[in-house]
């Protein structure tokens, strides 16, 4: 009993320890902007001790929920608001207010082990709606494509089923998994899976594919020659106050070292300073 | 000298006062404990009251008739048959693991072993119970599911034989002792010798067969239903494990020594008095098993597939499937009112068609191990 | 039936019970073995010098001297792999355009994996992010690494009715001829004298924030919130919980409305714990705004719904095994009922309440779906007490379900991840092994 409370004790004085006012800022939002948004805060959690920027990574339907709702101060999403949403949010007095942060391209990825060298859109479309089912249509051996997609509330999924896909259903045996990293994780382990990524999740246990000839990289992105790609957005409610944590944090993009962290995380910055 | 100024028998006011704070006490207490009926239903309340527009909107028929499901699309259509087919596909898969071994189990833990080996066994399953869900799902979705990917064929292989051989050679011996009754007895030995060798060949042969062609099969998706099932199985044994053993043990001792007073073998007793007497807690046990298995959300959101079709052909557990739990949990984000679309409410559905399947079982449960009571009961 | 055959029967079912009991050990050995094993591995392992860089500069951690005399002799040991790399790109630029082309992108590869490897090349601008200041921590990840740089990952795909074939090809053979050849034999040999590596217990992997999104240090803000979460959760449910148990043991009567409150009991209970997570969300936070975002306070609440059922249950199974006399006695000395209940039959229900309430904790600590969208975040500061009232903070079961899935470097990280499994396994265990024990005192005493 006595070390129970002991320890119940150095936890709560622990938890007392330290001292000023934190002010806090709550990121929610896209998994694919996530590994950008969790680099900036560590930065400004570093030149700036005493704010507390907690990030959450649930999609991009739900950071622009949060925002709407006021539980979140900045919405990372990976595509654009919807019209609906930006209803909903003028109805509870918010004005979302868009930040382009980083560019990307969706890349479509398969295992290292599979000989296909590259895909058309057609292809990448007519795979997803089920009308190939095998690599050998696409000149593979004879294995059934193992396809998967992003689950619902993903501004990856909306960008996808607009520019790929074209408003057309996703056939039923479709795996769906959670985040950009799912789907790394699943198309690196079965080589018979077909998967789509931001450019920023490919590494070299997966084999991302040229689209319509044109490979997936920063500079076919940035020059537009890559047929899948986005810009990444922050939202934030109203144009943060200047000066304030909020201010700077969401200005990141902006400095040179923001940019050598978009870099450095394996997106495109909006430019070059 | 000062005395003590206390009656022995309390005063009409005071006894007043006393019975007034007991009462006041005993409602305050009451009061306390209504929460949890509070809470009850809240839930139910919630639940159901963000539902009911889901089913104003579209119709009881589409949610459980039609296997599209594309929340997102335009227009959104709402078939979740599949997703309740995955539920049932992946909770029938559970059973089939979780209820002969858990039963057996219970029979050993009960009737079986040794003084020494139950204080054992009982903390293995302990364990097994306090193990987090998350830590399960993390086994499947990142040792399991590989495993299952590249040796799927070997293990399915060596799992045909570690469960047909046993029971292979039981059922033979069987045989050969009911074809050989009515054989003279001095050549019985030699008949039941050559009937075993003929049998165990082709059983071994027949078991060589199904290896080979289970080697052969290639999983090309390791996160499907057998993942699921197999870790809702092993989740499901220590619930099942102990509410059957709790029931077999209050079957009780006079049952078990009449039996074995008139000659019965510890096995006859047991499927012939003690099996029968305990029979409805095996049921709840299994009810609740079942419980478990339906409600569990990390374990079928990782290893899952979450691909809401119904396998082809049904019973097919190499193909990935989507669960009630897994769809709620993905979608959770849209819970919240913003949008305020179909999207939102049929959350609230799938959530309300969960509660009331846990409430039925749950009601089934405790009436099945209510009329135990009562039939034990009396023949004490 | 003969009574061969009988005794047969009887003894396969011996058989076949015996058996399922090992089938259950063995699955709970086959799930729990490689998570111990390879979960220890966080905090046991062969850590190079850049682990023991990283502890001085992030962690003001380790005698200034001893690293700045060991990297002395680090980059003693690494100045030709440097002088190699600067004279072979001299070569270059006297080299035909061709055949430059050819090695710019593999001299590219090599600088990358030497990057990971040993960290920034001499000369370059210094990264902002952390996990490129630094190059492998881990001796295993090292000889990785070591790997990838020696061999180029090759697929054979000349079988068209097949996937391909993965084969290694000496990295060594595409540089024949030039200032390069000879790097990849020198790392191969010297990797050891370049990176030092040293057995260490990094048991502060518990306490040490983590850094760069779980790249490296350790996960105490995980820790921390888990604890305030299960906490929390009981500072909620024990009042409530031990208040109802006694009602229920002592002072209600066999009413309809008992009835009905122990349905309403055991239908908690029963509840699968998504719903409580959109029930926690769609109360809590959007209909009484316990807080304006996800928060502690929200998160304990939902954990607390959840384990109210099993603590009132156990708690009342305590108190009615308190035998009567105890109850009998204080009453007959003239004690009210309340007055019995307090200082009679709670002390002596005590130890079995208590492990009720243990076991409780261990099952809100390792639950996930009730604070997915109530309390946990995937990357925060290890929050303050008064925080945690209005913050959200990353709690183990939530992260382990994040680093193994959304994580950006899912594979670099996963003795993170096992680290994490096992901690919360370890702690749910030891809870669990607590409240075996306040049993078996019990029993002890209810015996003797």
């Amino acid at each position: 009993m006595k070390i129970f409370y002991t320890f119940l004790i150095i936890v709560l004085a622990s938890g007392f320890l330290g001292g000023a006012e934190v002010s806090k800022i709550t990121v929610d939002g896209s998994t694919t902007v996530g590994p950008i948004a969790k680099a900036f805060a560590e930065f400004y959690m570093k030149q700036h001790p005493g704010v507390n920027i907690t990030v959450s990574e649930s999609g991009s339907g739900n950071g622009a929920k949060s925002l709407i709702n006021g539980s979140c101060q900045v919405a990372t999403m990976s595509r654009i608001m919807k019209q609906n949403e930006y209803e909903a949010a003028v109805h509870s007095e918010v004005l979302p207010i868009s930040h382009v942060v980083a560019l990307d391209g969706i890349a479509m990825i398969v295992h290292p082990s599979n000989p296909v060298k590259a895909l058309t859109m057609e292809q990448v479309k007519r795979i997803y709606t089920g009308k190939i089912k095998n690599w050998s249509q696409l000149g593979g051996p004879n294995v059934p494509i193992v396809i998967i997609s992003r689950d619902t509330n993903s501004g990856t999924y909306e960008t996808f089923e607009t520019r790929v896909l074209k408003g057309e259903k996703i056939v039923k045996n479709c795996e769906y998994v959670g985040s950009n990293g799912a789907i790394r994780q699943r198309v690196q382990s079965t080589q018979a899976a077909l998967g789509y990524v931001g450019i920023g999740f490919i590494d070299n246990t997966v084999k991302a594919l040229p689209v319509n000839s044109v490979p997936p990289s920063p500079e076919t992105v940035k020059n537009g020659s890559y047929p899948i790609a986005r810009p990444l957005y922050m939202y934030t409610n109203d144009y943060p106050k200047m000066g304030s944590d909020l201010y700077l944090f969401v200005t990141l993009y902006l400095t040179r070292k923001g940019q050598a962290i978009i870099e450095e995380t394996g997106f495109i910055p909006v430019t070059n300073y | 000298m000062k005395k003590t100024e206390r009656n022995l028998i309390m005063s009409d006011a005071a006894s007043r006062l006393r019975r007034l704070t007991a009462l006041i006490l005993k409602g305050f207490l009451l009061l306390a404990t209504a929460i949890s009926l509070v809470a009850v239903l809240l839930i139910i309340a919630y639940i159901a009251r963000d539902a009911i527009p889901f089913f104003k909107l579209r119709g009881l028929g589409e949610l459980f008739k039609s296997t599209a499901w594309y929340p997102s699309g335009h227009p959104p259509e709402f078939g979740a048959l599949a997703i309740f087919f995955g539920t049932g596909l992946v909770t029938l898969g559970a059973i089939v693991v979780a209820v002969p071994l858990g039963i057996a189990a219970a029979i050993a833990l009960s009737d079986i072993l040794p003084y020494r080996l139950r204080q054992i066994v009982k903390p293995v399953i302990e364990i097994l119970a306090a193990i987090p869900s998350v830590a399960y799902g993390f086994f499947a979705l990142v040792i399991f599911a590989p495993l299952l990917q590249n040796r799927g064929g070997s293990l399915l292989s060596t799992a045909a034989w570690l469960i047909a051989l046993p029971l292979g050679l039981l059922i033979i011996f069987a045989v050969t002792e009911i074809a050989t009754r009515s054989i003279r007895e001095d050549m019985v030995k030699t008949a039941r010798l050559v009937l075993d060798a003929a049998l165990i060949t082709i059983l071994i042969r027949g078991l060589l067969a199904l290896s080979t062609m289970l080697n052969s099969i290639k999983i090309s998706s390791g996160t499907n239903a057998l993942n699921v099932s197999i870790i809702l199985g092993i989740m499901a044994l220590p619930t099942i494990v102990s509410v059957a053993e709790d029931s077999l043990q209050a079957a009780g001792r006079e049952l078990r020594e009449g039996s074995y007073a008139l000659g019965a073998t510890r096995a006859e007793t047991l499927f012939k008095v003690i099996i029968p007497a305990a029979g409805s807690g095996i049921i709840a046990a299994v009810i609740l098993g079942v419980m478990r298995a339906v409600g569990e959300t990390m374990v079928v959101w990782m290893a899952s597939g979450n691909a809401a079709q119904i396998p082809s052909p049904w019973f097919n557990f190499l193909s990935p499937v989507r669960t009630l739990t897994a769809t709620i949990a993905g979608d959770m984000g849209e819970a919240d009112q913003v949008t305020g679309s179909s999207r939102y409410h049929v959350l609230f559905a799938l959530a309300l068609c969960l509660l009331l399947t846990s409430f039925v079982a749950n009601l089934a449960s405790e009436w099945v191990l209510r009329r135990q009571q009562r039939k034990l009961g009396g023949l004490k | 039936m003969k009574l061969a055959s009988r005794k047969l029967f009887d003894r396969s079912l011996t058989g076949i019970s015996v058996m399922a009991v090992i089938l259950m050990a063995l699955s709970l050995l086959v799930l729990l073995g490689p998570i111990f094993t390879r979960g220890l591995g966080a905090f046991f392992f062969r850590a190079t010098c850049e682990h023991r860089r990283l502890m001085l500069e992030q962690f003001t951690r380790g005698d200034q001297e001893e690293i700045a005399a060991e990297t002395r002799v680090v980059t003693e040991a690494r100045q030709p792999v440097y002088k190699m790399l600067a004279d072979f790109e001299e070569e270059l630029k006297s080299m035909e355009y061709a055949r430059r082309r050819g090695f710019n992108t593999q001299l590219k590869e090599v600088k990358d994996l030497l990057r990971e490897l040993l960290g920034p090349l001499p000369g370059e601008l210094e990264a902002v992010m952390l996990r490129q200041q630094y190059g492998q921590t881990r001796w295993d990840r090292s000889l990785i690494k070591l790997g990838q740089l020696l061999y180029i990952e090759q697929w054979d795909y000349s079988d068209p009715s097949q996937m391909g074939k993965k084969f290694l090809a000496p990295r060594q053979r595409s540089f024949t001829g030039t200032q390069l050849e000879q790097l990849f034999p020198y790392l191969k040999n010297n990797l050891g004298k370049m990176l030092r590596p040293r057995f260490v217990f990094y048991w502060r992997f518990l306490t040490d924030v983590s850094l760069d999104s779980h790249f490296f240090g350790g996960i105490w803000p995980e820790i921390l919130g888990t604890i305030y979460l299960t906490l929390g959760a009981m500072l909620f449910a024990i009042p409530f919980g031990i208040i109802a148990a006694i009602y229920l043991s002592e002072f209600a009567s066999n009413g309809r409305l008992i009835s009905m409150l122990r349905v309403c009991i055991s239908t908690l209970a029963g509840v699968p714990s998504i719903v409580f997570g959109l029930f926690g969300l769609a109360f809590f936070i959007n209909t009484l705004h316990l807080s304006s975002s996800k928060s502690v306070l929200a998160g304990s609440a939902t954990l607390a719904l959840l384990i109210l059922p099993t603590i009132i249950r156990s708690a009342e199974e305590a108190l009615k095994a308190v035998p009567y006399t105890y109850k009998e006695a204080a009453l007959s000395l003239g004690a009210s009922q309340l007055r019995m209940v307090l200082t009679v039959l709670l002390p002596a229900a005590l130890p079995g309440i208590l492990t009720g309430i243990i076991i409780s904790m261990g099952r809100a600590a390792g639950e996930t779906a009730p604070i997915i969208f109530t309390a946990a975040v995937s990357v925060g500061q290890p929050l303050k007490l008064w925080e945690t009232l209005s913050q959200p903070t990353p709690a183990l079961p939530w992260n382990i379900y994040n680093l193994a899935t959304e994580h950006q470097a899912v594979d670099q990280i996963r003795h993170v991840q096992y680290g994490m499994v096992l901690t919360l396994v370890l702690l749910v265990l030891l809870l669990n092994l607590a409240a075996i024990l306040i049993r078996a005192r019990i029993s002890k005493k209810m015996r003797g």
